[in-house]
């Protein structure tokens, strides 16, 4: 529910755009300069819309209140248990949401989104590219992003008129053998890789790759998502998704596993999936969520993975500046600063 | 890279168990007044070390700094000739007369420790630059900490390794303190990866309490070096659980108990050692075997050191000068 007072959410991932990939691919390093300017235009976007209230979630590099330092803007930081993980962006988005947050603005990549989205599983959420592959965020300025979070935080534009609600891999492992399941969720892909480790996280090594399943399969996407993408697209308003098994003897496809960075791709099988309809995998490998290996999954679970209309709210950024502008919500009465 | 060996995977828990055991001895002797000078000790560290080492051959070269044993025990430092140089005693690695601040091993492409932060930097893309020159496909690593990240010497180095495209890796571990001083005291910026824009490189964070991805980005890095392709900077997010020289050290309380304690609880030894058991790779009496091994070669080592004789005074100024011909050529 929309608190009294408008309020607009900025959690940044610090991690963001800094890993293993930019030894191994083409993928920019997106350094801390980068999202701290990104935070101040945010900022006044969302000040200029006429936000009342400004959350800087909590991050370990502190970053969110660097960017608001000197800034004449209603900000308030949020106190959060910091672990220097992933693990701080759900902690962020958790309090945005007790906090009645009424749109967050979040710098990072798919991992990124995907940590807010456990923390605040249906948030309203503007999602700023400063990842890797950057499948689910969008590359918009921050100035626009902030505009248009202000403009729904204030209710001149409807969230309900410019939201689409994302899809969501809700991903259960069940180990009878062990006696547990757990539940994990992705918003892009979720992958089985044949891998011992975490490590490093990022899925670098093709050979490694048995299972790709994406809500996301968009031709133009980098990554995992890719894969499917390249074979048997579904957009990311489309209903259900894709599931690809890698192997030998079927097609070959030329696929960008990180950006610029292409490889051949064996592919033994292609499906599309209809929504809330569960894929069961063997067990077996690592499960990697959003392209980071996550999860080791041992031979013995079984492993079900169902795409759900149920993710975030991601507010379309140039549709809402269009209604604004059609509804004459940027014209003021004061003195031109130019003719 | 995500598959690596079953050896591979082995030898990277043993390079670990080898520096805990090294500097935990080395740390009870200093606390009994057995070692002569400063001690700086590589306990928690031991991911970044082992990552980076193995993947490197004795041929590859490697600068360290003031917390250099874990560096030549990872790069293959054999126990009784570093407990010996330690303890100052003529059968050590330089002959008694370096310690633990100088020690080194050309034999195994240690080119030694630094008393001097930052300095080692320089002297690794000298390295870096014979290589090149040489064409010997072979690559240099110098191991520097955040605090010499601000030193003059480390950007003259990354620079110029940048602007040759030295075959030269640039391995920062991050553990949050300059000696007894904050990181965020020293610096308005958090991530040292983000300076290596500057330079023109690749960088990347890799958690350096895992040594898998510590050894996952150095694999990478290496093949880089190797092709052509020049440095990269590598920043290794780590920490010592001792103090910055010694085990207790002044008993200065710059840091807190809780926060020690929280990085303890992801001492990359003891992590790794329990994925090694889930992925089947080792059983728990494998792996508590290798520390049983070399604990008998760290008693070893230490009755070999303590046997050894002092270096006679006329050995003073052995091996401290080059000698030189008439000419003043080096000979």
């Amino acid at each position: 529910m929309p608190s009294d007072v408008s309020t607009v959410g900025v959690i940044v991932n610090p991690h963001a755009g800094k890993d293993v990939r930019r030894l191994t691919s083409g993928a920019s390093h997106v350094p801390d300069a980068t999202k701290i300017g990104i935070v101040r235009r945010v900022i006044a976007g969302a000040v200029e819309a006429g936000a009342q209230r400004i959350l800087l979630g909590a991050d370990r590099s502190g970053l969110a209140l660097q960017a608001a330092s000197g800034l004449d803007a209603p900000t308030a930081a949020l106190d959060g248990p910091l672990t220097s993980s992933h693990l701080d962006s759900v902690t962020a988005a958790r309090e945005m949401w007790k906090e009645d947050a009424d749109v967050v603005v979040v710098l990072g990549g798919d991992g990124t989104c995907r940590d807010v989205a456990a923390g605040w599983p249906n948030a309203p959420m503007i999602p700023i590219s400063t990842g890797t592959n950057n499948v689910f965020p969008c590359a918009v300025d921050g100035t626009s992003a902030g505009v248009a979070a202000g403009l729904v935080a204030t209710q001149a534009v409807a969230c309900g008129d410019v939201a689409i609600e994302a899809k969501r891999l809700v991903v259960s492992v069940d180990d009878t053998d062990a006696d547990t399941t757990a539940t994990e969720s992705a918003l892009v892909d979720v992958a089985l890789v044949d891998a011992r480790f975490v490590g490093a996280r990022a899925v670098t090594d093709p050979r490694t790759i048995v299972w790709v399943v994406a809500a996301i399969a968009e031709p133009t996407a980098t990554g995992l998502a890719a894969i499917a993408g390249r074979v048997e697209p579904v957009g990311r308003n489309e209903p259900g998704g894709v599931v690809v098994r890698t192997g030998a003897g079927g097609r070959r496809v030329r696929v960008p596993l990180a950006p610029g960075t292409f490889t051949t791709l064996g592919i033994e099988s292609v499906e599309t999936l209809a929504a809330s309809t569960p894929v069961v995998l063997p067990g077996g490998g690592m499960l990697a969520f959003d392209g980071e290996r996550t999860k080791a999954v041992s031979a013995s679970a079984s492993i079900s993975v169902s795409i759900e209309p149920s993710g975030p709210q991601v507010i379309d950024v140039d549709r809402t500046l269009a209604i604004a502008a059609a509804q004459s919500r940027f014209d003021v009465t004061e003195v031109a600063d130019g003719h | 890279m995500t598959q690596f060996d079953r050896d591979v995977q082995l030898d990277l828990h043993r390079r670990m168990v080898r520096i805990r055991l090294f500097e935990e001895a080395a740390g009870q002797l200093d606390e009994a007044a057995k070692l002569p000078g400063f001690l700086h000790l590589y306990v928690g560290q031991e991911a970044v070390a082992s990552g980076v080492c193995a993947a490197l051959t004795d041929d590859d070269q490697i600068t360290s700094n003031h917390r250099g044993h874990g560096h030549l025990v990872a790069k293959g430092g054999q126990f009784n000739q570093m407990m010996a140089e330690l303890m100052g005693k003529s059968t050590g690695y330089c002959k008694g007369k370096g310690g633990s601040m100088h020690i080194s091993s050309l034999d195994v492409g240690m080119l030694g420790a630094n008393g001097i932060v930052g300095a080692g930097s320089t002297i690794a893309v000298g390295a870096g630059f014979a290589n090149k020159y040489r064409n010997n496909g072979h690559v240099s690593a110098t191991f520097f900490g955040d605090g010499a990240s601000n030193i003059g010497a480390l950007h003259e180095a990354a620079n110029m390794a940048a602007a040759l495209q030295l075959p030269t890796l640039f391995i920062c571990e991050n553990n949050e303190y300059g000696e007894f001083t904050p990181r965020d005291q020293t610096m308005a910026i958090t991530d040292i990866v983000d300076r290596a824009a500057g330079y023109g490189i690749p960088g990347v964070i890799v958690d350096g309490m895992d040594v898998v991805a510590v050894h996952e980005a150095a694999v990478e890095a290496v093949d880089r070096a190797r092709r052509g392709d020049g440095p990269s900077l590598i920043e290794a997010k780590t920490y010592r659980f001792y103090n910055h020289h010694g085990v207790q050290n002044l008993g200065l309380k710059y840091r807190t108990d809780d926060e020690v304690e929280q990085w303890k609880q992801r001492d990359p030894i003891f992590t790794y050692e329990d994925r090694l058991i889930a992925a089947d790779t080792a059983t728990r009496d494998d792996v508590d075997a290798v520390w049983e091994e070399l604990r008998a070669d760290i008693a070893a080592a230490i009755e070999f050191a303590e046997s050894s004789p002092a270096p006679e005074a006329d050995q003073l100024l052995v091996d401290v000068y080059t000698s030189t011909d008439t000419a003043g050529v080096a000979r």
